[in-house]
């Protein structure tokens, strides 16, 4: 019987001494490996923290001394070198980028905006269509109490009753009575006179089609807001493809937003405010379709007549 | 404690460098898909790159007028 007792305590003993071998190796990899990941932040921050500031730096200073020392000992040799660095440091300087911030941030800081609006609309019980309404040419003078007609709008009527009035639109009011109604800033105004800045023309002159070459390589080459985009026109309705779009998680996202099928997101907002402005006519999205993998937006619009 | 580079030694410069962020910023701005990556001011580039080309020019047309 002691000897089963002392058998059963040193298998006890065997497996608490494995046990501890285990849980001591199990701490010290997961030192090795904390210390592997500090190690790989600080490498990770190295490399994105030589600013090309500090290269610029780095080249004028010796281009400089290169350049005294040539001059003083008339060395043909120095001075090129001298020129060269100097030269290369300058550039550093001139070509530095403009501050750039992730794309994942400009959809984040869009999601408040929908989330607002979701709200006042389902307050207000809102079942009717947005309209994209054209503002005046700058330079066409108006008298100070139509002055609100000359920022581009989008109304979102309460049912599908008829449009607001120009003076009601003039008093750049929020809720509308006749009919009812919120008018709000579209989304992507800020993109429109990006876009305006971009195309050096004023929009008011242009044809659809030549809007609907013009347009895509600003948004693509220039403000590289997507991938690809096609805007195709025909008859009374626009038609834009995003494919790869900056702000396609705002149609994927976990709130599931009502009003950016509605309005669209700032670029298909900022889309349908260029049309607006262009044929002066109002605009309204017809509909949208996102692909199952969320890297395509089809949005077709629908110019209004009259 | 004279300049030690002639105005053909600049001209000479002036082309290599011109030559050089010529091509670079063809080559920038003409590959969208591969320059998405690359964060500089590529108008600058262009700008930068059209001056040092301009300049050559200039030194060229004095070499016309004023043999050196």
């Amino acid at each position: 019987m002691s000897r089963e007792k002392k058998k059963q305590t040193a298998k006890d003993a065997e497996d608490k001494s494995s046990e501890l071998t285990t849980t001591q190796y199990l701490v010290e990899t997961i030192k090795q490996l904390q210390m592997e990941n500090e190690n790989l932040k600080l490498e990770l921050r190295k490399v994105r923290g030589i600013p090309s500031g500090k290269i610029g730096l780095a080249f004028i200073v010796p281009g400089t001394l290169a350049l005294i020392f040539s001059v003083m000992n008339y060395s043909n040799i120095l001075a090129f070198i001298g020129l060269g660095l100097t030269f290369w440091g300058a550039l550093f300087f001139f070509v530095r980028p403009v501050r750039y911030v992730k794309s994942s941030l400009l959809d984040s800081a869009a999601t408040s905006i929908y989330t607002t609006i979701d709200r006042i609309i389902n307050d207000l019980k809102f079942k009717g269509k947005s309209y994209y309404i054209p503002p005046y040419p700058k330079e066409v003078y108006l008298p100070e109490h139509l002055k609100g007609l000359k920022e581009p709008v989008v109304f979102i009527s309460a049912d599908t009753g008829g449009m607001p009035s120009i003076e009601e639109l003039a008093k750049s009011k929020f809720l509308l009575e006749n009919p009812k109604g919120i008018c709000i800033a579209p989304p992507g105004l800020g993109l429109l006179t990006q876009f305006e800045k971009e195309l050096r023309k004023d929009i008011t002159k242009l044809q659809l089609s030549e809007l609907c070459e013009s347009l895509p390589p600003i948004i693509v080459e220039n403000l590289q807001l997507a991938k690809e985009l096609e805007l195709a026109s025909e008859d009374n309705q626009v038609s834009l493809t995003i494919f790869d779009s900056t702000y396609k998680n705002l149609y994927t996202a976990e709130e599931k937003l009502k009003s950016i099928h509605y309005l669209g997101c700032p670029i298909v907002s900022a889309i349908a405010c260029t049309i607006a402005k262009a044929t002066g006519k109002m605009i309204t999205i017809q509909k949208d379709s996102i692909s199952p993998d969320g890297q395509t937006i089809k949005v077709w619009y629908s110019i209004i007549q009259g | 404690m004279n300049f030690p580079m002639s105005i053909s030694d600049i001209s000479l410069w002036l082309a290599v460098m011109a030559i050089i962020l010529l091509i670079t910023s063809e080559l920038i701005s003409s590959a969208t898909e591969y320059s998405r990556n690359i964060l500089i001011e590529k108008n600058r580039l262009r700008l930068v790159a059209l001056a040092l080309g301009i300049g050559f020019m200039a030194t060229v047309v004095m070499r016309i007028f004023q043999p050196f």
